[in-house]
């Protein structure tokens, strides 16, 4: 099985609080930002590795190609998948003001046209835009079905047919899906017994983590003789402008720290709609 | 000197940090300080097994991956920065360190490939009662009887001593003075006649022991390097531990500098955080200075390591030591400052961070110590 996982560099969410707005407040910039892998495509890319190995013994059964769109240095986040374990990997270069939802669709959409995978397996959002979008974009593009909110996935022969457990806001759905596919995960997908490939025994758990796995020594010395293609939008063919334009931003107003005790469950009521003014 | 990382080192550093943010975080350190042996052994396992760390330095043909001191510092500086508590430095900065300078093949091919599968545990019993750090000073004692040796003794400061699985002890033939008739045994933790008692120090995050020997007998394969040339081979393993030891330092030096910024930044006084206060500024530029100060050196020393001069290494090795014992330890008690009354609470990590620089301080040697070594070293 052949599976492409895009991946993309993020402001570390740990350290929200070094984020900053330019001075004529039109962009956050990224001056002394730390730079870690969306915490939603790490997880994705441990299911892609999960799908595409035997967890007992170890051993690749399958390829997973990782591919970022963002300026050259965004080639460590590529390294880092490389380090845990995928095969390959692919950067195409991009300004991020330049880039939206819709252009990176456009861009991954080339690039499955290219590569042919089995699955398209992504992070359901990212923790900087938060927009939501590009798996489902991606999957109109391609004509494939899209499964978001993947909790688990379980397949026997190779990604053809897949049965997936959704998320929903009212519990979880059972879908079967035809590939080839676009599926979008939730932090579910990290639990022990979540991915089902037919190669791993169906008894083997996978450790407890809240993370994907962590690069071995090993993995990120065999990093460094693996391939990493560069390309770019034009090179692809694809000329698409952002739909969306960032009018200003603002940081939250600092919060107050006070506390305020209340005697009873009607004065909190009152004091809700009154002062707080939320109900 | 121009150094930097490349690519796969400062990979490294990364997944360190993202490893040990999470399995050795206050929590985690607190629980392993409570717990038996000082240590989670999962986390070891995990260590060895998943992130492959004990197999760095330790040759390709005994399953390691044949790496040097430098490919080294980015896991000892974040263990430093986190604090972690497990054996990792005395087994492979002390233990590995005595096998690969004085060992035979016979002992590297029994011990290597266990230590790098994270299955044996090692450390080096040096520091006796007095608590000095120069071997000619080693008062334990050996005498052959027959085909073997017998040890008597008793060694203290022996990191990790009560759960080690084997044990580099450095002892003098009977009778003999100063640097002469120094030699080391590898020797079971589970040796007739050794006793082992946990030694409790300011640090509870790094275990401590003391050793007993009562006429432990060793065979003449126990013997680490030639018999009686034991000084010389002590001091060159001392010193890549002292180089080891202060990039640890360096992590824990510049881990105190982010506490106490990230606090001075949230702690109001009259209406503004306390970090915009000048007073501060100064401390906290202080504590930048002394990190970087001490992040140079100690990365000199392990580059001299990886190029092999014994006298480079040594005069390097200590220049780094007392460099980066003072920062570490400076720092951790500025960072206290900064931190005001909470500082010095159980609940606040920084006496954590005080108590583990005061006793790093003083392994394998002082400040005072290192700083005469080098300016011997330099003829003055």
């Amino acid at each position: 099985m052949k599976i492409l996982v895009p991946i993309k560099r993020v402001a570390d969410p740990d350290n929200a609080n070094k984020v900053k707005i330019s001075g004529d407040g039109t962009e956050v910039t990224s001056e002394g930002l730390e730079w870690k892998m969306n915490p939603f495509d790490e997880w994705s890319l441990e299911a892609a590795l999960r799908l595409t190995e035997d967890g007992k013994t170890k051993s690749r059964v399958g390829e997973v190609v990782v591919v970022s769109i963002g300026p050259k240095d965004a080639v460590a986040t590529i390294r880092q998948g490389l380090a845990m374990g995928a095969e390959r990997g692919i950067l195409v270069e991009g300004e991020d003001k330049k880039l939206d939802a819709l252009v990176v669709a456009k861009i991954l959409q080339k690039i499955v046209e290219k590569e042919n995978p089995d699955l398209v397996v992504l992070g359901k959002q990212t923790v900087d835009g938060d927009s939501n979008l590009v798996g489902t974009y991606l999957a109109e593009f391609l004509g494939w079905p899209v499964a978001n909110y993947a909790t688990s996935i379980r397949t026997s022969d190779d990604g053809k047919t897949l049965t997936i457990v959704r998320e929903l806001d009212t519990g979880a759905a059972t879908l079967e899906v035809k590939g080839p596919a676009v599926i979008t995960t939730s932090d579910r997908i990290l639990h022990p017994h979540a991915v089902k490939n037919g190669v791993t025994p169906d008894d083997f758990a996978y450790p407890e983590s809240e993370g994907g796995r962590y690069a071995s020594l090993k993995g990120i010395m065999a990093a460094k003789k693996k391939p990493v293609e560069e390309t770019s939008a034009a090179a692809l063919g694809v000329d698409a402008a952002p739909q969306v334009s960032y009018v200003s931003f603002k940081l939250p107003p600092a919060r107050s720290g006070s506390t305020t005790f209340v005697e009873s469950a009607a004065e909190l009521v009152q004091k809700l709609r009154n002062e707080a003014k939320v109900l | 000197m121009d150094f930097r990382f490349n690519e796969e080192q400062l990979e490294l550093g990364r997944a360190a940090r993202r490893f040990l943010e999470v399995e050795s975080s206050s929590e985690r350190v607190r629980a392993a300080m409570e717990s038996e042996r000082g240590f989670d052994p999962a986390v070891y396992k995990r260590i060895a097994e998943e992130l492959g760390w004990l197999a760095v330095t330790i040759p390709e043909e005994y399953e390691g991956l044949g790496l040097g001191a430098v490919d080294l510092m980015p896991i000892l500086e974040e263990m430093g920065r986190f604090l972690y508590c497990g054996p990792f430095f005395s087994t492979i900065c002390l233990g590995v360190n005595a096998l690969l300078l004085g060992g035979d093949d016979a002992q590297k091919g029994e011990l290597l490939p266990y230590v790098a599968r994270g299955e044996t545990t090692l450390t080096l019993a040096h520091a006796e009662a007095r608590a000095k750090w120069d071997s000619a000073e080693i008062e334990c004692e050996y005498e052959k009887r027959g085909d073997d040796y017998v040890l008597s003794g008793e060694k203290r400061y022996v990191l990790d001593g009560l759960t080690a699985d084997r044990v580099v002890v450095a002892a003098r033939a009977k009778g003999s003075k100063g640097a002469e008739g120094i030699s080391l045994f590898l020797v079971s933790g589970e040796a007739d006649g050794l006793s082992k008692s946990h030694l409790p120090t300011v640090d509870m995050t790094r275990r401590e022991a003391a050793l007993t020997f009562r006429e432990v007998h060793v065979a003449r394969d126990a013997l680490v390097g030639e018999e009686g040339a034991g000084h010389a081979l002590l001091e060159r393993i001392l010193d890549r531990a002292r180089a080891a030891l202060a990039v640890e330092q360096v992590g824990g030096a510049e881990r105190c500098l982010d506490m106490a910024v990230a606090y001075s930044l949230e702690r109001k006084q009259f209406g503004r955080v306390i970090g915009s206060f000048q007073a501060i500024k100064h401390m906290a530029a202080d504590m930048l200075w002394r990190v970087e100060n001490a992040r140079s050196i100690a990365y000199a020393a392990n580059v001299a390591v990886d190029a092999g001069d014994d006298a480079e290494i040594a005069e390097m090795a200590s220049a780094a030591k007392a460099t980066a014992s003072t920062a570490f330890f400076q720092n951790a008690a500025d960072n206290i400052q900064i931190h005001g009354g909470v500082g010095f609470t159980w609940e606040f990590d920084p006496h954590l961070y005080f108590k583990r620089a005061k006793a790093s301080e003083e392994h394998f040697g002082s400040p005072a110590m290192h700083r005469e070594r080098v300016a011997r070293a330099m003829g003055l």
